[in-house]
């Protein structure tokens, strides 16, 4: 019905419907579930048009994130940036934004981790610690923020300014690691920062008995945490009501006292926040320093991982785990059958494409029209 | 720094070069959100512009079958997008996401299957350079102007081109309209959803043109990624030059220039200190929110941009 452009205080509406079907079965998981399965299918054709076998592509692919203690642990490392990610654009998504800039955001909070990581190397770890924590978090934050600003005090599309900001911090990151400030002598054959300070390092956390080589840190803690804050933070505070009464219709909130703006500039922050603290993981869990191409479009992957796991702390966790395999096995893939890693983005665009047109919804709910019919007769 | 570095010929030159791939993207852009769909995955169209043309180059030995078949799997892309924002009435941005990461995805690893790690080979036939002879010996313009390629030709007559289509003709008018006021539009009778839907497969034509002028006008090759962005800064050449095809001409100078000057001034200092020239690299983006925002003129979408229509009664 309503075709008419919808002006809200902000601007046209832009987020994505996160509205969910009426039908009970369409609240489960049966969607998800069916977009991926979907997804492996249409990846099938392609292996299978390539010349390889897509069932011995899928075991290596499986192999290679779960197949040894190890995988599993490389499979963690993976998902725990996508988390952190997908609960940037999650934040967002509840209070009817939509955050593109989860990668910059990240990037940003991971340049502030590193930069003070390295600029107090030499503080013990008690006081190093908090004070990368907090720049990663910051970073993102403020960041993030500026989108939220712009959108509410201005009534820009934030779509269009966390998409520019998204490469304005690439460059950034150019000229700091190249010849700026960050620029620090190393043998990574990549321009990049000098190492973090010992005190601002998380640690492994499973002993190398155990697991050998092993580099699973700190950082899930971390990202299980932010899981938990994110679920207690929108569905058991105040402010978490009025962030998803915004999110539901920026109108009907305003109409019972909820100013908008201010909330859109707090839930970016939020969503930056999140994002920040997956960079700041990164630098002190995984790197110990800030280097050029320093993420593999982990913002990104997120906006899959938010739609996927339906905004919801568990759904997200679990599809961060699912894109965190993806991502480990794909390159285990790549080595032993031959297929390309890059196969792992196919699926993945294909498991957004089909969520974002509702596919399942509509062949599901087309299918159960049909039968209605015969019901009412029988 | 040198005035040469600044505003050589070759600096100019350069500026030309550069700002035809996102020329050809804006404009792309600037045709389907003027119908009223915005095309975030004019990305996606350049990159497997850029791929497909280096395979139908490889294939057919053929500049003219390579640039077609750039340009057909452009509008195949496009197409999706098309049924998904037009038909399926999804959310824009998400189907031009998944469009986007579908592209890098699929030419990686076509890319992988076809070449393996040797990369493309080197004797494709590439689009050649339109030697303009009379003004190859004037001093500076014919620096300028004298070798360029012919695809920074068809991309200079393509803003004149969709100038005139619309804002002089009535089919260019109707497609104005689609994006503006879908429902009156539609009341005197104008098809909304076909006139969309060729929007958006032209907007995907335009960006692969763009991708095959840096795979077979530049790098003669294909590497995985290589639009780098270029699509995006296409999005914000159409925003910066406020949706119209002249607009976006004078945007993609301007962010050419910028780049042309990163690499002219490398190495280049001012006193002491060294030109930061990665940060020049930001200039269109940074112009581009500052436009939106309203601090550098007014930037304002169609009316109608991004919203789906449904045809009356249908709910």
């Amino acid at each position: 019905m309503a075709s008419e452009p919808q002006a809200t205080p902000t601007g046209p509406a832009t987020a994505p419907s996160v509205r969910q079907p009426t039908a009970q079965w369409a609240r489960g998981p049966a969607v998800p579930v069916a977009s991926v399965v979907f997804a492996l299918a249409i990846g099938a054709i392609f292996v299978l048009l390539s010349g390889h076998d897509p069932i011995a592509a899928y075991i290596d692919l499986f192999r290679g994130a779960f197949g040894s203690p190890y995988d599993i642990t490389e499979t963690l490392i993976q998902t725990i940036p996508l988390v952190l990610a997908g609960l940037a654009v999650a934040v967002a998504f509840r209070t009817g934004l939509f955050n593109i800039g989860a990668e910059s955001q990240l990037l940003i909070g991971a340049v502030a981790a590193g930069a003070v990581g390295a600029r107090f190397a030499d503080l013990p770890g008690f006081v190093l610690f908090p004070m990368v924590l907090a720049a990663g978090i910051g970073a993102g934050a403020g960041w993030a923020a500026i989108a939220g600003y712009l959108k509410a005090a201005r009534g820009v599309n934030e779509v269009i300014t966390t998409i520019m900001q998204n490469y304005i911090v690439v460059f950034v990151m150019h000229w700091l690691l190249q010849n700026g400030p960050m620029t620090a002598p190393n043998a990574l054959g990549t321009p990049a920062s000098a190492p973090i300070g010992a005190g601002a390092v998380l640690p492994i956390i499973i002993p190398n008995e155990l697991v050998p080589l092993t580099r699973l840190h700190a950082g899930i803690f971390l990202a299980i945490a932010a899981v938990v804050v994110f679920w207690f933070l929108l569905w058991r505070t105040p402010l978490g009501y009025e962030l998803r009464a915004v999110g539901l219709g920026a109108r009907a909130a305003a109409q019972a006292g909820i100013d908008p703006r201010t909330r859109i500039v707090i839930a970016m922050a939020i969503a930056g926040g999140f994002a920040g603290l997956a960079g700041m993981i990164q630098v002190t869990g995984v790197f110990h320093r800030v280097f050029d191409g320093f993420s593999s479009g982990y913002g990104f992957d997120a906006i899959a991982v938010a739609l996927l796991g339906k905004n919801s702390p568990i759904g997200i966790a679990l599809a961060a785990l699912l894109f965190g395999a993806f991502a480990r096995g794909g390159s285990i893939m790549q080595a032993n059958a031959g297929v390309s890693a890059q196969l792992v983005s196919v699926i993945e665009a294909v498991v957004l494409f089909v969520i974002a047109a509702e596919l399942i919804v509509r062949v599901l709910t087309a299918r159960r029209r049909e039968r209605k019919p015969l019901e009412a007769i029988a | 720094m040198t005035i040469d570095q600044l505003i050589g010929a070759g600096v100019l030159a350069a500026t030309l070069r550069l700002a035809t791939p996102i020329l050809l993207a804006a404009l792309g852009g600037v045709v389907s959100e003027r119908a009223g769909v915005v095309n975030i995955a004019l990305e996606g169209c350049m990159l497997v512009g850029a791929f497909f043309g280096v395979v139908a180059a490889d294939q057919s030995h053929s500049v003219v079958v390579a640039l077609v078949a750039a340009m057909a799997v452009g509008a195949g892309l496009a197409a999706i997008h098309a049924v998904a924002a037009i038909h399926l009435r999804s959310d824009q941005i998400v189907s031009g996401m998944a469009l986007n990461i579908l592209a890098l995805g699929l030419t990686s690893y076509l890319d992988y299957q076809f070449y393996g790690t040797t990369g493309t080979p080197s004797d494709l036939a590439g689009v050649p350079d339109i030697e303009i002879a009379p003004l190859a010996a004037v001093p500076f313009v014919g620096d300028v102007i004298a070798h360029q390629n012919a695809i920074v030709w068809a991309g200079l007559a393509l803003v004149v081109l969709i100038q005139v289509f619309l804002f002089r003709t009535v089919p260019g008018l109707r497609l104005r309209a689609v994006g503006e006021h879908p429902r009156a539009a539609e009341t005197v009778g104008i098809a909304v959803r076909q006139t969309r839907y060729w929007a958006v497969i032209a907007s995907g034509m335009l960006a692969a043109l763009g991708g095959a002028y840096l795979s077979l006008s530049v790098a003669h090759s294909f590497t995985d990624g290589m639009t780098g962005g270029r699509g995006f800064i296409g999005l914000a050449a159409m925003i910066f030059g406020r949706w119209t095809p002249v607009g976006a001409l004078v945007a993609s100078l301007i962010f050419g220039y910028g780049t042309a000057l990163s690499f002219s001034l490398q190495g280049a200092s001012i006193g002491d200190v060294r030109v930061p020239v990665q940060l020049l690299s930001t200039l269109p983006y940074v112009l581009t929110i500052l436009a939106v925002a309203g601090f550098v003129g007014r930037s304002r979408p169609p009316a109608a941009d991004g919203i789906p229509y449904e045809t009356e009664g249908h709910a």
